[in-house]
């Protein structure tokens, strides 16, 4: 069953398949605690991870909820798009499409903090394999896209 | 939860035998607070979880100079085994390295067999070449990184132990990140290159000087780590392979926890001892002067550790201008994180009085 990003249904798919343990890549993982969000678009996320789970999606109705985020990751929608598209035919992020060299290569960047506190945007780097492995879990999702109105 | 006198004296049995059998059971009534029942939460047994009443939260101050484990009753009889320096809270202390030391554990991983080493294949010899350039400066720094946390360890009161023990894993992390570097070097037809003249010593030697825990981490974890951090990134973001890319991305991770120790020491440092500030202040102006001199910092200009990426981030020789620029992108991505750090640890006032460095403020802009 295809599912549309970006939506809650598609963060769902990804939180039962990154809980489920069925990907074997567990290689520096270990206890989670954040609250990521995900900004794509007009489209606003949150997702929270707890000890060693995704415990919660949530979709936020204003950009200022961001406010409570450890740091949200931002990309263009055709961005995300791209790296979605990469993850499963790679079963996993190639080379180029990592969440820290989109975050590098990117002149704005994919992590940010609403609030500017490094401390807590650090988490990107502190939990990075974790958060790769749950955007990898979209390799197993059949995602399609919904046609965006970009500038 | 503390057990009743009653409940507690629950080897009658023993005590009778003890009697008629001349023995000495003294050592039965001679403990710490007792009944003590920690529960695992979701997360495990965790050191948070056995911070329980007098074992919890140790004082401002301790005399403890035997290696008596924290909340255990004293012997008038011990020797003092241990010199230790560190026995003022704030030298040390910081809310969470219970947490920090529990996260270094679950994210241990193996150089051996968690780098997929199959996926390196011949690359063209200015790349190698700046691969294994990059290798000899890292091994080089990951020594001395493991070594200056390790002159610590003996040095710090047992009443200290959180942050003690996340040192220790500090040096397992360090000692991985050399063994991993150097076995990046020998794995791809290349080798060590020249060591840099300029890693262990000048200010990266300047750290190990530190007689002070303090400036000793503000050194380290902040200033020092802070740009390893951004290395290690760049490292990733450059791998022409997937051994590379998991190399720096787990090495990341490692270092990111070894950044957020120092940030929560200086804001535990700042919010309890605010008269020290001012001399934190002055590690900081050094720190600061070392990262954009370029010879701690890699990622600064004109070191054989700055061509050798400029050369891996534009793909080779012919690509060294395009390198560089991206090197400088990324400068400025490491400037802005730093001030950020430096805010978050609670000595943000620098960047409003003029007292920052303002070349390293150019960066940032
Ligand atoms: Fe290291
Ligand atoms: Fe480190």
């Amino acid at each position: 069953m295809s599912v549309i990003f970006p939506s809650l249904n598609w963060f769902e798919e990804l939180r039962n398949r990154f809980n489920s343990n069925q990907r074997d890549n567990q290689v520096g993982v270990g206890t989670c605690d954040a609250l990521v969000g995900v900004a794509c678009g007009e489209k606003l996320f949150t997702v929270q991870f707890e000890a060693f789970e995704c415990t919660n999606v949530m979709e936020l109705e204003d950009e200022s909820a961001l406010e409570n985020t450890d740091f949200y990751l931002e990309l263009h929608p055709n961005d995300w798009k791209d790296m979605i598209i990469n993850i499963k035919e790679n079963n996993g992020a190639g080379l180029s499409f990592t969440l820290n060299t989109l975050d590098l290569e990117l002149s704005d960047g994919l992590a940010k903090s609403w609030t500017e506190d490094q401390y807590r945007q650090d988490l990107f780097f502190r939990f990075n394999q974790t958060f790769q492995y749950f955007f990898d879990a979209s390799a197993d999702v059949e995602t399609v896209f919904e046609e965006m109105d970009i500038a | 939860m503390t057990i009743s006198k009653e409940e507690l004296d629950l080897a009658p049995a023993v005590r009778e035998f003890g009697e008629d059998n001349n023995l000495d059971l003294s050592w039965l009534d001679t403990r710490g607070e007792w009944g003590v029942r920690a529960e695992p939460s979701k997360r495990g047994l965790t050191l948070g979880d056995i911070q329980l009443g007098s074992y919890g939260e140790p004082g401002d101050h301790s005399d403890n100079m035997t290696g008596r484990p924290r909340g255990a009753r004293a012997r008038n009889d011990a020797y003092r085994v241990g010199g230790y320096k560190i026995r003022s809270k704030a030298d040390i202390w910081l809310s969470n390295a219970h947490v920090l030391y529990e996260e270094s554990l679950q994210r241990q991983w193996s150089s051996a067999t968690d780098v997929p080493w199959n996926t390196i294949k011949p690359l063209p010899d200015d790349i190698e070449r700046a691969q294994c350039q990059l290798a000899t400066f890292l091994t080089e720094v990951e020594f001395v990184a493991a070594e200056v946390p390790g002159r610590w360890l003996a040095a710090t009161t047992p009443d200290y132990f959180e942050p003690r023990m996340f040192l220790i894993s500090q040096v397992m992390d360090e000692s991985r990140h050399l063994d991993v570097f150097r076995k990046r070097a020998f794995a791809n037809g290349g080798g060590l290159m020249q060591r840099p003249n300029v890693t262990t010593s000048g200010t990266v030697g300047s750290i190990d000087l530190s007689n002070d825990f303090t400036e000793m981490s503000s050194r380290l974890h902040i200033t020092g780590e802070g740009s390893v951090l951004t290395i290690f990134r760049m490292g990733e973001l450059m791998a022409y392979n997937e051994a590379e890319k998991t190399i720096y991305r787990l090495a990341a991770q490692d270092e990111a926890r070894h950044v957020a120790f120092g940030v929560m020491h200086l804001r535990y440092l700042a919010e309890t001892e605010p008269e020290r500030k001012e001399e934190i202040h002055c590690y900081l102006d050094e720190g600061e002067g070392a990262l954009v001199a370029g010879n701690q910092n890699p990622a600064s200009r004109d070191t054989a550790q700055s061509e050798a990426l400029a050369i891996l981030l534009g793909g080779g020789e012919k690509n060294f201008d395009e390198g560089y620029r991206k090197l400088m992108a990324v400068r400025k991505r490491q400037a802005r994180e730093y001030v950020q750090r430096v805010r978050s640890a609670g000595f943000g006032e620098r960047f409003e009085n003029g007292r920052a460095n303002q070349e390293l403020l150019a960066y940032t802009r």
